[in-house]
């Protein structure tokens, strides 16, 4: 952070209202951090004291009608005192402090006048904001300034861990992880007393059936599938391997369309741009064991075309985010002189981007072939076919011997492809 | 090799010493192993489009898999025979990737007669693999050959449909591309890939009119879904920090140290290599699909340790040296070199891969909650199971919102310590 972000300096009106969106952030993290205190008070308070009598009871948060207004009042309240009365978390995150004006620390009463001014300056829509930018009433009234704080460690300040931000931080790990611990209901102890059980299904499968890795399961035939795990294993990797041809095939020519420094010249170009980045980061977000089930719907429940499919949408979308992040991050000299000398944006992609981009393309099509591996020899269970087919099919028969042959296989398969990869982007970078 | 120039060392080796004795030696057996390298690779190369080709055959005119169509000895035999056909009359795969080629000792081209003693003088030699033995091999000392280092001297290079190896490349890529489509793609799920497009649109308008009356009890799921990958983070990262200090190559000297190394690299590279679902399955048979959430942190958890352990180490391997070996010399004890020269180098990557693997594992706790993990993933299912699309577009969009959010939030954390 510059140091010319005070405000009692008047530095430019930009670096002000980015200062003052900073601290707007800063409080907002702040009531953020209370409204979570808030939450879990009143999921102990269902837990404790009127508690659902419900077996499958997690996260249930009954709240009467009134309650609404006075859980956000008062995380308000919580977090304006939190700030005034001591270094809050919000404060700590985004490196700022509050001080006197006269550039000592802030006494009491200067802190309670702040906190009740903050008030008269901020309830009314902000008034003491807007009206007073460069240094709002809340601020002026107390005679006090939030600045960031100075990188070098003051003397005299208390050490982290009892300051306010500190107590609050070990304060919040310690709630969260016994929150956590009620809400998924953690019980360490049904490993032990169903000890027998697990112990008995690793037993099983460190003793794997290998009878139907060349030759297939007849239970299979009632589905038409006549395919021992080797058969399958195969079906895994061409499925991994189409997928990932076929997604860094769309990618590629979608990452120059992603990329700011090609596309952004014109409106036309921003808006693809934009489209673009919008599309890579919707598809990704969905998983691809979701597009699998899609696909499973519209072609056939448990066909690899499925799988396929499902692997491939999601490899465009990531392979097209990579790709076009490193679009953007090469050098612009030889982009420059390409334009210099008259060439089209094609000839710019061809002879200034391609030559910089193409090892880290190969390097990031390898690492997403893996992954792809990875996800296809699970896609089944979505009705993505592959070799997950015969594990969840096992295991549903509760045929853990066999369960572990298929859980071997694929670990050698996933390992293997793991190995190769690696060593194949360690020669290209 | 004891090849010194002429006017320095004016004695010939003593071949009857120790030391030129296991000089022939070491340059014999590596003059078999890298003939012998290229050889299996030729193999391997035959082998793998032998078995693509009849998987396509048997394939289509079967219906079955099939991978040799001849049986395993006669296969074992073609592919022998074919590579001593390749690399006799051809300059083969293993040829290029060794960056070599068959020329004749004497210079000039090679006639194929010479190529014919080759090829017999290849099964005497290679076969039996003692002729390996030979510097150079008995064969090329037959045929007057030698495998010399590539020389691009005279002539231009051929264009790739010229030579041999360029053909396999093309043939392997055309065979293997199409034994993919064939075996993933048939007919009747093509069909309704270009037919059935109709039984999705459901799901399509459903992301835009969201079923509202299920946004409260979803979010409630998503909690689940966020305190499940915080709490595997969390309890990873307890275990993976002291594993990652035993699984460090630098820190573990000694044969007991390297052994342990070995030991859990490997434990940890399988853990790995097992997907977080296969984990949920196993930990939900175990711990009953009654507590589903506490089966997904489990399998999270087993998850990350494996990951988590890997990028620290990986991380510990590479601190620098000299500020461990600074502190060392003022004679400081092991405990105050851990406090003042490892721990100040690897607090920060540690935060940010820990920051990177919690957003992994919201994005997988989504996913094992398919496998009745808990959380919303699971009531994503049970909509998708009983095709109520509606509902399922819905939760679909605010999963998205959340792993989006992360993401954001996480990237930015991480940008910011690095």
């Amino acid at each position: 952070m510059s140091s010319n972000q005070t405000a009692t300096a008047t530095p430019a009106t930009r670096n002000f209202w980015n200062a003052l969106r900073r601290r707007a952030l800063s409080f907002f993290l702040d009531w953020l951090v209370w409204g979570y205190v808030a939450y879990g008070v009143m999921y102990l308070l269902n837990k404790y004291w009127w508690t659902v009598p419900l077996e499958r009871f997690y996260s249930t948060l009954t709240l009467p009608s009134w309650g609404w207004p006075l859980a956000i009042l008062g995380t308000l309240e919580m977090a304006v005192w939190s700030r005034n009365l001591g270094r809050s978390l919000g404060l700590r995150a985004f490196g700022y402090e509050i001080w006197g004006a006269d550039g000592k620390p802030p006494t009491l009463s200067q802190r309670v006048t702040r906190a009740l001014l903050w008030h008269l300056s901020v309830l009314p829509l902000g008034m003491g904001i807007w009206l007073s930018p460069e240094r709002p009433w809340h601020d002026q009234g107390a005679g006090t300034v939030v600045q960031p704080a100075p990188a070098t460690r003051l003397a005299g300040r208390r050490k982290a861990i009892f300051s306010q931000w500190g107590l609050m931080s070990l304060f919040l790990i310690g709630f969260t992880i016994w929150l956590g611990w009620l809400i998924i209901q953690i019980d360490i102890g049904i490993l032990f007393r169903r000890g027998d059980e697990g112990m008995r299904i690793w037993r099983e499968m460190l003793h794997p059936d290998f009878r139907y890795f060349a030759v297939p399961d007849p239970a299979f035939e009632l589905r038409n599938l006549p395919y021992s795990i080797l058969d399958m294993a195969v079906v895994t990797l061409f499925m991994a391997l189409l997928a990932t041809i076929m997604g860094a095939a769309v990618a590629f020519p979608l990452s120059f369309l992603g990329a700011r420094n090609v596309m952004g010249f014109n409106p036309v170009g921003w808006l693809v741009y934009f489209a673009m980045r919008g599309f890579f980061n919707i598809f990704r977000s969905i998983d691809t064991m979701l597009w699998a089930v899609i696909f499973a719907v519209w072609v056939l429940w448990g066909r690899p075309l499925a799988g396929v499919l499902a692997l491939t949408v999601h490899t465009v979308a990531a392979l097209g985010k990579l790709y076009s992040e490193q679009v953007e991050g090469i050098d612009p000299g030889p982009v420059e002189a390409v334009v210099a000398t008259g060439g089209s944006r094609i000839e710019v992609i061809k002879y200034a981007v391609l030559p910089q981009v193409t090892p880290a393309y190969w390097a990031f099509t390898l690492y997403r072939w893996d992954i792809n591996v990875r996800m296809a020899t699970v896609i089944a269970l979505v009705g993505g076919g592959g070799i997950g087919d015969l594990l969840f099919y096992y295991k549903n028969q509760g045929d853990w011997p066999k369960v572990g042959a298929v859980v071997m296989v694929i670990v050698a398969i996933v390992w293997a492809m793991d190995y190769i990869s690696g060593r194949l982007r360690e020669r290209i970078t | 090799m004891n090849r010194y120039p002429d006017g320095i060392v004016k004695e010939p080796p003593d071949w009857l010493s120790r030391r030129g004795l296991l000089d022939a030696l070491l340059l014999r057996l590596k003059g078999a192993s890298q003939r012998l390298s290229i050889v299996l690779l030729d193999m391997l190369a035959i082998g793998v489009l032998w078995i693509l080709v009849s998987y396509i055959i048997s394939w289509h005119a079967h219906g079955v898999i099939a991978y040799t169509l001849v049986p395993w000895w006669l296969f074992g035999l073609g592919v022998v025979e074919a590579a001593a056909i390749w690399e006799s009359f051809g300059r083969s795969l293993g040829h290029l990737v060794a960056r070599k080629e068959l020329r004749p000792r004497e210079g000039g081209e090679s006639t194929l007669g010479q190529r014919l003693v080759y090829y017999i003088g290849w099964h005497v030699t290679v076969l039996p693999m003692i002729g390996l033995l030979a510097s150079p091999p008995w064969h090329e000392r037959l045929a007057g050959l030698s495998l010399r280092p590539v020389s691009m001297e005279g002539h231009k290079p051929a264009p790739w449909w010229r030579t041999s190896s360029g053909i396999y490349v093309a043939v392997f890529l055309v065979v293997g591309l199409a034994a993919a489509v064939s075996v993933t793609m048939d007919e009747e799920s093509l069909t309704r890939l270009f037919t059935q497009a109709g039984r999705t649109v459901k799901f399509w308008k459903a992301l835009f009119s969201p079923d509202r009356s299920i946004i409260l009890p979803s979010i409630r799921d998503l909690l689940v879904t966020v305190f499940m990958a915080v709490m595997a983070t969390a309890f990873a990262v307890v275990v993976a920090v002291p594993l990652s200090f035993l699984a460090a190559r630098n820190l573990m000297r000694g044969p007991i140290g390297r052994s342990l190394y070995t030991v859990l690299r490997g434990t940890m590279s399988i853990m790995r290599s097992i997907e977080p679902i296969v984990w949920a399955i196993i930990f939900l048979v175990w711990v009953t699909a009654r507590r589903a959430p506490f089966a997904g942190v489990l399998a999270l958890w087993v998850h990350s340790i494996a990951d988590l352990t890997k990028l620290y180490a990986e991380r510990l391997e590479s601190i620098d040296p000299g500020l461990v070996e600074a502190i060392t010399a003022t004679g400081a004890s092991r405990l105050s070199v851990l406090r003042y020269a490892v721990v100040p180098q690897i607090i920060n990557p540690y935060i940010s891969f820990t920051l990177y693997r919690w957003d992994i594992n919201i994005r997988m706790a989504t996913v094992v909650g398919v496998v009745g993990g808990g959380g919303i993933g699971q009531r994503l299912f049970f909509y998708l199971k009983n095709l109520a699309w509606q509902q399922a577009g819905t939760v679909m969009i605010l999963i998205v919102i959340l792993v989006w959010a992360i993401d954001y939030l996480s990237s930015r954390l991480r940008a910011k310590l690095a």
